[in-house]
């Protein structure tokens, strides 16, 4: 079964959902909103869940090409025929990129009914799900794109798309609209600053290499190392280096692409402003897919990464590559994690929350764990896009109270209401995401109650949820290897795991538990079965998510289970019977590691030995039981500490405080990270303090000083002077001769121009005609 | 060839004769000028698809002037009437073709006064350009150089904003000042050589590269106000924000080409070595162009000037491509400079159709247009988008293209991709400027009442954005056919430089 052929379907199809959606969507809801929005939400659904049934059927053919990789070539991009510069749109297919597939199609299907019924009744119903659609298009190229350059297209394209997402609501009135086209900027801004890197990255890359294709890149990369190891010499016009500087460098640009995309330390500050986006929007980009592309982009490059862990160089003999990697994961694992329990925000708290996790995801690559970052990433993808829709089934339920609470003088309420209710919810201030608004509210929405709890378990890491078993392996390598630097990757994360049992429990204690604390909170109800019935589906896939890569529990013979057995792998120097155990353990274990299987036949594991480079048998990390057990003391210790901690006084008006921030130690950590101006740091800081300064600077200079200072004063008006001195005191003097002359030729000259004009611009021309020929003088000699 | 042999002088004067037939309508004037109209959109159209029939008969494979019309012109000094094209011209032919009759039509509504004088300036402007692209003789390209500031300082003068007669007196002054070194160069080159023909004169080489190094000024400077490189840029503000929109669109799809256009055309291949030496330099002019450029361009309140200072960061690009010495940057330099034509000129439409129903270009009087104008907001984020540099969009690939070139400068000394990253940081600023004027424009609350009011695109303005996007797109994610035009002329001109450019690494130690 080979139907590679239908690849191209999945660009074409979001494409026509684009357009049925641009040009008649529009109409028919703006014709008749309930059945116009029914035509326009579903065929962008169809689109998305068309583009899942191919991504299927292709995860499907590749079992039978072998696992070999797949190259569908569209069209020619780039050509230069006189030099190497050949990128052609063709779409890559191996395990790692159908895996991305299933995850953005799936999940992104199940958002796309999600927002059917969450965008109901807004005026720019078919706008959304262009958008959504378009997103789906280059989201799907970024995955199969089959170079670094047709990759960027789709980073570029998925940055679009999120900002036109975020500013979606660009005119809510009261300055929301404002913040809105804001925080949009920002977001593409921030992202143009990882572009600079991946641009940069990609230039060295083709210098080097002379290819951007993947696959062109690896074999080379392990080509020129085998030939002339770590030191070998790289040059191009007058530029020459070591082999393992410059792939350093091409490396530690990659990452930081991958920290404005994937939201790491120090360009993750996009992300939380990001909420102001629709919620689906926050639970399809800003949770599940388009901010996993950094990890995509360094496990797609993996061997790159190796071989620079190989080379053992360190950028100023401080830190390697892949250990940075690993090291600005885990930062941004605590980091964001700490910031997370210091929001009020219902959304805000999922947004530090997804950048700590990816934070994790990262560490994981940086360790070189690529399967355990994919792992996360894909039940991350659940249990955030869970979590996030469940979060708008909370704020769409809020909002209804509120509606509820306003309409009741006349008639309760009803579909009517809701026509604009995201547009004039802020008329008395109040916020339907503030938690402190919340409480109580599991009695009303039972449902979105019983899958948030699933989703929150699954992300704390409890056994047996999804979280559990991906977040176990990206701690136990952190366990088991030897290197100091994953010691201290161990414990950040490690502290993460706690940071994440601890905001989740206080966020379900908020909203759900005790007494409502506001109106709105009395009457909220349970939102609709198009929105809740995806949540149900995704919480059944947090639950059994896991399964995709469960461990085995015990190391098969001859196994290996540490970096320590690779070495005796390579003495034991006949590999047959290793091999014969592996593929035996393959097929027998089937229903573990299945992820490690099935994504080893894209992340090579290799090693430089006397006879070159040599490809290795992935050794997954067996059930670490240690690591198991000390993350689950943590995870459930945290969740108790917070549930008896936190709000034990529940707060009744959002201007309460929270009570943590009375309590000695955190309270100084709570406010360090409240006060910390991380939302306006771009707008108010870089924009206020540094660029509008520059852009005021640059104008005196080139306006005040270059165009009116020097070309108007200095070079017309001492021209005009001096003709003036030359006509009135030099020319009745009798001075004929050169003066003469050129004075009444230029004064002809002037004169044809005063045709079209009056006054004494005529001199003025003049004055310029001679300045400038005395400027370009200048510059002439002077070279 | 005999057909092919007058095609291209009938290319070029086809546009006199649209004017001709303009003074002769005289007499069947009807109140709206509407004949007059007629015929300068035909002409224009007409010339177009004369340029396609050039384009079908260009053979790509082959690296020199073709079609050549060659006629002895003044023998005494060695002076030939020549107009041949190749790779360098080819698109910037096209570029002239395409961009006229869009500036044409754009103009139907928006000039009411002297309507007559106003269509001839503009098709003498396209015969004029056409000129400048085609011709290969020093003294006959001169002319033609020349003499498309006239139309220009008429159409600036006379149809242009409020201080439409200092900025044109100004771009008349400065560029013609700067074109006089140029003179003096071209003569002295010629009347030692015998010869104007540039490929003669290239033959002849040893006859002047002793002077070189101040001939490649005489033209450099001239070229470099055209562009315009920083620091000779300051006619530039005042041209764009007065001239009327076809004015805006010309000037930056077209005229300010001729700059860059000459570069490749007559400094590369005529002054070598000159050129290598100059390449650090004028690629450090071209980075502070682009960045200088870009934070003017944040800082300005008015969308037109916006724009226009956005030119001197896109051409900065351009520049920096050309002097990146190598195949891959100045492919990526020509096609950037139709890319930026097709850009800039779609953006100045777009300040036009709201200034046009406005009166106004100051971004604060703006905001929510969007819910205004749908159609036009959305079609106006695909050409920022694409002046951005948005992969998929015809400006990433001449901006990734002379980015991937000037990483492999040849003569940018041992540490090129410094030049590179500065460049590049040209793509951040490039989003902060570009969407802070889509912001301003487009996002936000339609608060402002004069704007509730405005009409979105009607039939005409819609065919025009259209065209603009169709090649927008078309070089944006199809750009080998383009690039196939011009890689054996390029290709040719590097082998020609490769000698020099040697040397010059050999002497600096590389």
């Amino acid at each position: 079964m080979n139907l590679f052929g239908l690849a191209p379907l999945l660009l074409i199809l979001p494409l026509i959902g684009v357009f049925f959606n641009t040009v008649v969507g529009r109409r028919l809801v703006a014709a008749d909103a309930p059945s116009g929005e029914k035509w326009s939400g579903w065929f962008a659904t169809a689109m998305s869940g068309s583009a899942f049934i191919v991504a299927v059927l292709i995860f499907f053919s590749l079992p039978t090409v072998d696992y070999h990789a797949q190259t569908v070539v569209l069209w020619d991009w780039f050509n230069m025929p006189s030099t190497d510069f050949h990128v052609q749109w063709a779409m890559y297919f191996d395990t790692l990129s159908a895996t991305m597939l299933l995850v953005v199609t799936g999940v992104g299907s199940l958002i796309h009914i999600y927002a059917i019924g969450y965008m109901h009744g807004d005026k720019d119903f078919a706008r959304f799900f262009t958008y959504l659609n378009l997103f789906l298009f280059f989201m799907l190229i970024l995955v199969t794109g089959n170079s670094y350059l047709m990759l960027f297209v789709g980073w570029e394209g998925v940055g679009l798309c999120s900002f036109l997402l975020i500013g979606f609501w660009y005119d809510k009135p009261n300055g929301v609209g404002i913040l809105n086209g804001d925080a949009a900027r920002k977001a593409f801004v921030a992202n143009r600053v990882g572009d600079f890197a991946m641009i940069m990255a990609m230039s060295l890359t083709f210098w080097v290499f002379k290819t951007l294709e993947f696959e062109g890149v690896i074999e080379t990369a392990l080509h020129m190392f085998e030939e002339g190891g770590k030191a070998a010499p790289i040059s191009f016009g007058m530029f020459t280096a070591e082999f393992q500087v410059v792939l350093s460098a091409i490396t530690v640009l990659f990452l930081i692409g991958a920290t404005g995309k994937s939201a790491q330390i120090p360009l993750f500050i996009w992300l939380p402003d990001a909420m102001a986006g629709p919620t689906p929007v926050s639970a399809l980009i800003h949770a599940a897919t388009m901010v996993t592309s950094g990890i995509y982009l360094i496990t797609r490059s993996n061997v790159l990464f190796e071989i620079v862990r190989e080379t053992g160089f360190q950028m100023a003999g401080i830190i390697s590559v892949p250990d940075l990697v690993a090291v600005v994961g885990a930062c941004t694992a605590v980091y964001a994690g700490l910031i997370a329990f210091t929001q009020f925000d219902v959304k805000k708290v999922l947004a530090y929350s997804t950048v700590s996790q990816l934070g994790f995801m990262i560490a994981a690559v940086g360790m070189g764990a690529y399967v355990a970052g994919m792992f996360h990433l894909i039940t991350h993808a659940f249990f955030k896009a869970l979590l996030f829709m469940g979060s708008g089934s909370i704020i769409h339920g809020m909002e209804h109270g509120h509606h509820h609470l306003h309409d009741h003088g006349h008639g309760g309420h009803g579909d009517d209401h809701h026509d604009d209710h995201h547009d004039d919810h802020h008329e008395d201030d109040f916020d339907p995401q503030d938690m402190r608004t919340m409480g109580g509210l599991w009695k009303k929405m039972p449902v979105t109650f019983g899958v948030y709890v699933i989703g929150s378990l699954a992300l704390a890491g409890i056994f047996p949820f999804a979280g559990f078993w991906s977040k176990d392996e990206i701690l136990a390598h952190a366990q088991v290897n030897e290197f100091a630097i994953f010691s201290f990757i161990n414990i950040m994360l490690t502290i993460g795991a706690f940071c994440t049992a601890f905001y989740m429990t206080r966020q379900i204690k908020m909203v759900f538990f005790g007494e409502p604390r506001h109106e709105a909170a009395v009457h909220a109800s349970e939102s609709n079965r198009l929105m809740t019935r995806p949540l149900v589906f995704l919480a059944v896939l947090s639950v059994f998510g896991g399964f995709l890569n469960t461990p085995n529990f015990s190391e098969p013979e001859g196994y290996g289970s540490d970096y320590a057995s690779e070495e005796k792998y390579e003495e034991s120097g006949d590999h047959s019977e290793t091999e014969a155990i592996l593929a035996a353990g393959g097929s027998k274990t089937t229903f573990t590691l299945a992820l490690e299987h099935w994504l080893e036949h894209s992340i090579q594991s290799f090693e430089l030995t006397e006879e070159g480079v040599v490809h290795m048998p992935h050794t997954p990390i067996v059930l670490q039981y240690n690591v198991a057990v000390t993350s689950s003391i943590i995870a459930i210790g945290a969740i108790l500490i917070a549930w008896f901690l936190v709000f034990r006084g529940y707060p009744m008006k959002p201007e309460d405080d929270d009570p943590l921030q009375a309590a000695p130690v955190i309270g100084t950590v709570w406010a360090f990270f409240q006060g910390l101006p991380l939302d306006s740091l771009y707008m108010n800081g870089w924009v206020k303090r540094v660029f509008l300064p520059l852009g005021e600077i640059s104008n005196l200079i080139d306006w005040d000083f270059w165009h009116n200072f020097v070309h108007e004063r200095l070079i017309r008006d001492t021209f005009v002077t001096s003709a003036d001195f030359f006509s009135k005191v030099l020319d009745p003097l009798g001075v004929d001769g050169a003066v003469n002359g050129v004075g009444k030729s230029l004064r002809n000259f002037a004169n044809g121009l005063r045709s079209t004009q009056t006054g004494n611009v005529g001199n003025y021309a003049l004055g310029l005609f001679l300045g400038v020929a005395a400027v370009i003088a200048y510059f002439v000699f002077a070279a | 060839m005999i057909e092919s042999s007058s095609i291209l002088t009938v290319l070029t004067f086809l546009p006199i004769f649209g004017v001709a037939v303009i003074l002769l309508l005289k007499p069947f004037n009807s109140e709206n000028d509407l004949n007059i109209k007629v015929v300068a959109n035909l002409t224009a159209v007409a010339t177009f698809i004369l340029s396609l029939v050039v384009l079908a008969m260009y053979d790509s494979s082959f690296a020199g002037l073709q079609m050549k019309h060659e006629l002895n012109w003044i023998p005494a000094l060695g002076v030939k009437y020549f107009f041949a094209v190749d790779g360098l011209s080819i698109l910037m032919v096209m570029l002239t073709t395409f961009i006229m009759p869009l500036a044409i039509a754009s103009s139907w509504n928006a000039i009411e006064t002297q309507v007559k004088q106003y269509y001839i300036f503009l098709l003498l402007l396209e015969a004029g350009m056409m000129g400048v692209f085609l011709a290969q003789d020093l003294f006959f390209f001169y002319i033609f150089w020349e003499f498309t500031l006239v139309p220009m300082y008429f159409l600036i003068g006379i149809w242009g904003g409020k201080e439409r007669v200092y900025a044109s007196i100004k771009f008349f002054l400065y560029t013609m000042a700067g074109s006089l070194l140029m003179l003096v160069a071209i003569l002295y080159m010629g009347l030692n050589a015998g010869t104007f023909s540039v490929p003669e004169l290239i033959a002849n080489y040893d006859l002047y590269s002793s002077a070189q190094s101040w001939l490649f000024w005489g033209f450099a400077v001239a070229f470099a106000i055209k562009v315009p490189l920083f620091p000779f840029h300051s006619w530039l503000p005042d041209a764009h924000t007065q001239a009327p929109t076809a004015g805006s669109i010309v000037l930056a799809g077209v005229l300010l080409k001729m700059g860059t256009y000459g570069f490749t055309r007559f400094n590369l291949p005529l002054f070598p070595e000159a050129s290598a030496e100059a390449a650090p330099l004028m690629a450090t002019l071209a980075i502070i162009g682009i960045i200088y450029g870009a934070i003017l361009s944040f800082a300005q309140t008015d969308v037109k000037k916006l724009v226009a200072y956005s030119s001197i960061s896109h051409l900065g690009f351009v520049m920096l491509g050309i002097f990146s010495l190598n195949e891959i940057g100045i492919q990526g330099a020509i096609l950037q400079g139709v890319n930026h034509g097709l850009s800039t000129g779609a953006l100045f439409f777009i300040v036009g159709i709201v200034y046009e129903q406005r009166h106004t270009r100051e971004l604060s009087e703006f905001g929510g247009l969007w819910r205004a104008m749908p159609m036009y907001a959305v079609l106006s984020l695909v050409v920022t988008l694409s002046s951005m540099g948005l992969p998929g969009l015809n400006g990433f690939v001449g901006e990734f293209s002379i980015l991937l070139g000037s990483i492999g400068g040849q003569t940018l000394g041992a540490s090129p991709w410094i030049y590179t990253a500065f460049a590049t940081t040209g793509v951040i600023l490039a989003a902060i400027y570009l969407l802070k004027m889509y912001q301003g424009m487009f996002m936000g609350p339609l608060d402002n009442p004069k704007n509730q009011s405005l009409r979105d695109l009607n039939g005409g303005e819609l065919a025009i954005m259209l065209s603009f996007l169709l090649f927008i797109v078309w070089i944006g994610i199809a750009p080998s056919g383009f690039f196939t035009m011009i890689d054996a002329s390029v290709a040719d001109l590097v082998t020609h430089m490769q000698p020099a450019i040697d040397a010059v690494v050999a002497a600096n130690g590389g």
